[in-house]
């Protein structure tokens, strides 16, 4: 398998048009970093596309950044953070539980936009795909094309910059793409609200949000890793609030918030370190295990973690207000039953994102597509991809 | 506006069509006489009219999906209408199709706080879906100015904004889930109370695809808690770049305003003769800057956006002291088109978006093309987002003029793709724009889209002749040309 390096589109076009021609599978890859998600496929050949990278425009005061897609995220983080402002979606680093690719290379805005990555303010800020305004890319047709653009408010013709997110690369390659930034807050606090039980935890955490004192981001620890992370309760579960904005904001929300559900709370600073592991799934990290993630309707977490029969030996933590549940365990068939369980719920699905074995084997990493669902993914893969020339079966067979 | 020939076989076949229609939804739900049909002439965009083939007013999603699944069988276009308020034509019925409302699903089917969403008809209006939780502190965002007429389902087609979008974001944003009915009758589910489904963002695609992909039967809404407080501030400038620089003083400051509108100084007049809202009638241009949120954070806010206009050469501030105030600040911007109305016998109103930064250069445009016209023009802005409303005032009853008018716009479209912005923000392209298309995309861009319209309707049977200026076939749109393209130097090695 050789390499291609792509510099700009026209490379990019070329190595697409011949592997249209030859009829051969390219992987694209920017760091790599997010490689190991989704389906091992095998291909003819990477299209390597991380010197497709530098930020073209940033204008703090549009709200908008214009930067190509191989850009290294820290190298993102730290423009936005010299001007105060940040993407709101707080895109995670997976390093922490997949590994480098590139020692001390924590993977590229295209690949967070690739999978739609969103860390624990996508709760309340919205994600990844809520803040791409537009891009211009290659499509698996080997032809040049664009869609949205480099402002905030705009809905003319199909919104293809949403579909861009989260397609793992399956229908075109993007160069230059543009990002909403928004305003960093000055500052945040956390508050650490004790609860019995799981289902507890989470009906607690929707009287918190039935109130006006704007929580951004809530998070459930199981005493062991509420423990580990500096943040027990002395409670079976922990209950991490965090309020952002301006200072005399936040200390009036959080005073109001402790008036009426007590518990402790977090300075600034170890309130982001405790919201960074949170985001980059550490608490499950050093485990040699399987990781899996569920994405659910709040209400319907508790009845799916105790509908699984692993709950021993299972380690786990939820975030986005239960919505969101990581969880890792040496069980085999842990992937099976969060599938039935998943199945049960009226929406939700559940991924495989770290796979120590060969767990990929039997479980489709993702959730799998039944009927006309799957045949419209097929149909829209072909729209771009005819041929099947990018990330093909990345996702899904067939897409 | 040329619309693609009706098929005269169809058209010919409409009493037959009638019938069987009639054996697929309760026969009262097909409304066939000119009579009946002339209230579905138009939608928002009522200078183009247009009589249906039929009407047809389903009452269940069976029944969409059974009226779509027959069209589909026997090659009858469907146009889909929710309200029918678009302001671009989108819901503008077609000789040859059938015009399917939504206007029976009108029903909000279940309120969930502990998700925080609603799920609805899509025949729901906006408002209402406010109006079902807010005795419980919650509300709808986003708040298209037609919200009390206009449909939730449409809002997903349109993709809709509002004065709140800065902070809030636009229907896509405030979005969870919804059923849809494909062209050839299959009910799909798209996202649902979860966030983030690790598939295709179908949902997505979906939102602002103007009716063009498939017909929306439930929506699921994300619901927020109402802000405990909003405040606003009445800004006069005597230069609009001024007001312009404003804006984005305040942004770079790091205040995001729940909202910040603009008007000019014929907008401001019109307004304040209309609605009597104290606004400074010398000033060139005015700004409302709403800041919403804990009591101490908006007072704290209110404080440092003051400081900030004041030195971006404000010559007059007022602050609301009183919810009756800042529904007063609001009243003359709310009523600016209906005021502008009064001073015209007739307007158009555009939509289109820029980077911010540019907008004196914008304004300057506008001026020039207003002298080479002829016209008057009135503008109001959402600032905050840089989506420009210019009212062009004309007289229908004058020869020529709406044509001049017609012509004034597009060119003020093709300035905002010109300085770096779009065609339109929040309205939709629908018929209106559709032939502007091409000034902000190229042949292969557009092409691109549609054939991601032929993965959802390979027939172009859903309310074809919008968005597009070109119908092309699918079997022309998905043919690959093959290049002899080798790959470069495939004998070098690569890493």
């Amino acid at each position: 398998m050789s390499d291609i390096k792509a510099t700009d589109l026209r490379d990019v076009q070329d190595a697409i048009q011949a592997a249209v021609a030859a009829k051969t599978r390219l992987e694209v890859r920017a760091s790599g970093t997010k490689r190991h998600l989704g389906v091992a496929a095998a291909y003819d050949h990477v299209l390597d596309v991380s010197a497709m990278s530098g930020i073209i425009d940033y204008q703090p005061e549009e709200l908008v950044m214009t930067l190509r897609a191989g850009t290294p995220m820290d190298q993102v983080e730290k423009a936005l953070a010299d001007a105060r402002q940040m993407l709101a979606f707080e895109p995670p680093s997976m390093t922490k539980i997949l590994g480098e690719a590139t020692a001390g290379v924590r993977g590229s805005i295209g690949g967070i936009i690739a999978t739609n990555l969103s860390g624990p303010r996508r709760l309340t800020a919205g994600a990844a795909r809520d803040f791409l305004l537009g891009f211009e890319a290659i499509s698996g047709r080997g032809e040049q094309f664009k869609s949205g653009g480099k402002v905030m408010k705009n809905v003319t013709g199909y919104d293809l910059s949403k579909l861009m997110c989260g397609s793992y690369g399956t229908l075109a390659v993007m160069d230059e793409i543009t990002l909403k930034t928004i305003p960093a807050p000055e500052t945040s606090r956390s508050l650490l609200v004790g609860a019995d039980s799981f289902s507890e935890a989470v009906k607690l955490i929707a009287t918190i949000f039935a109130t006006p004192h704007e929580p951004g981001s809530a998070a459930i620890l199981p005493q062991p890793i509420a423990a580990g992370e500096q943040a027990d309760t002395g409670n079976a579960f922990t209950i991490v609030i965090r309020l952002e904005g301006i200072e005399p904001s936040v200390n009036d929300r959080s005073q109001h918030l402790q008036s009426g559900f007590g518990g402790e709370s977090l300075d600034d600073m170890a309130s982001q370190a405790l919201w960074l592991r949170i985001r980059d799934v550490q608490p499950l990290a050093e485990r040699p295990q399987d990781i899996w993630k569920v994405s659910c309707a709040p209400s319907d977490a508790p009845r799916l973690i105790d509908s699984l029969d692993l709950r021993q030996e299972m380690r786990f933590f939820a975030d986005w207000a239960g919505g969101l549940i990581w969880m890792s365990s040496a069980a085999p068939d842990l992937g099976a039953q969060l599938r039935s369980a998943v199945a049960r719920l009226n929406s939700g699905f559940a991924m495989l994102v770290r796979d120590v074995g060969a767990t990929k084997q039997k479980v489709a990493p993702l959730q799998p597509l039944t009927g006309g669902m799957f045949e419209l993914h097929k149909r829209v893969k072909a729209s771009f991809d005819p041929l099947g020339v990018l990330n093909y079966g990345r996702m899904h067979e067939g897409v | 506006m040329l619309m693609p020939d009706p098929d005269q076989n169809v058209i010919n076949r409409r009493d037959e069509i009638c019938a069987e229609l009639r054996k697929l939804v309760p026969a009262e739900c097909v409304i066939d006489s000119k009579e009946s049909m002339k209230a579905f002439d138009a939608d928002g965009l009522s200078a183009y009219r247009q009589l249906p083939l039929a009407v047809v007013l389903p009452e269940t999603v069976n029944q969409i999906a059974a009226v779509m699944k027959w069209c589909h069988q026997q090659g009858v276009k469907i146009v889909p209408r929710g309200a029918g308020t678009s302001l671009s034509g989108g819901a503008l019925p077609l000789a040859d199709a059938v015009l399917l409302g939504l206007g029976k699903f009108n029903r909000i089917l279940e309120v969930d706080y502990d998700n925080r969403c609603v799920v609805a008809q899509p025949g729901v209006t906006n408002l209402a879906i406010t109006h079902a939780v807010q005795a419980d502190g919650f509300y709808y965002a986003p708040d298209p100015s037609s919200q009390i007429a206009c449909s939730v389902g449409g809002n997903v087609a349109e993709n809709s904004g509002g004065v709140h979008c800065l902070k809030y974001g636009l229907t896509t944003n405030n979005l969870l889930g919804i059923e849809i009915v494909t062209m050839e009758g299959e009910i799909l589910r798209l996202g649902g109370k979860h966030l983030d489904a690790g598939d295709y963002d179908l949902l997505g695609i979906m939102t602002g695809s103007e009716g063009l992909l498939g017909v929306v039967s439930e929506v699921t809404l994300r619901i927020l808690q109402k802000p405990a407080t909003a405040r606003a501030l009445l800004v006069g400038f005597d230069d609009t770049g001024a007001a312009g620089r404003a804006v984005g003083d305040v942004i770079a400051a790091g205040i995001i305003p729940a909202g910040m509108e603009m008007m000019d100084g014929l907008a401001i007049n019109a307004a304040e003769d209309f609605a009597n809202a104290g606004y400074p009638r010398e000033a060139a241009a005015l700004l409302i800057i709403e800041l919403d949120g804990p009591e101490v954070e908006v007072d704290a806010l209110i404080d440092r956006v003051e400081a900030i206009v004041g030195k971006a050469g404000a010559t007059s501030v007022r602050i609301s002291q009183s919810e009756e105030e800042r529904n007063l600040f609001w009243a003359g911007r709310k009523s600016a088109f209906p005021a502008v109305g009064r001073i015209s016998p007739d307007y158009l109103c555009m939509d289109g978006t820029i980077p911010r930064r540019k907008l004196p250069d914008m304004m300057r445009r506008m001026a020039s093309l207003s002298q080479q016209y002829g016209l008057r023009v009135a503008n109001v802005f959402h600032a905050g987002d840089g989506n420009l409303h210019p009212l062009i005032l004309f007289d229908a009853n004058q020869p020529g003029e709406l044509e001049r008018a017609e012509e004034f716009g597009a060119d003020i479209l093709r300035s905002c793709v010109e300085m770096g912005g779009v065609l339109t923000g929040e309205h939709g392209v629908g018929v209106e724009k559709r032939d502007l298309m091409t000034i902000q995309f190229t042949e292969d861009d557009l092409k691109q889209q549609q054939r991601l319209k032929c993965a959802f309707d390979p027939g172009h049977l859903l309310n074809p002749g919008k968005v597009f200026p070109h119908l092309h076939r699918c079997a022309e749109l998905g043919r690959l040309h093959v290049h002899k393209g080798k790959m470069p130097h495939p004998d070098l090695p690569r890493f």
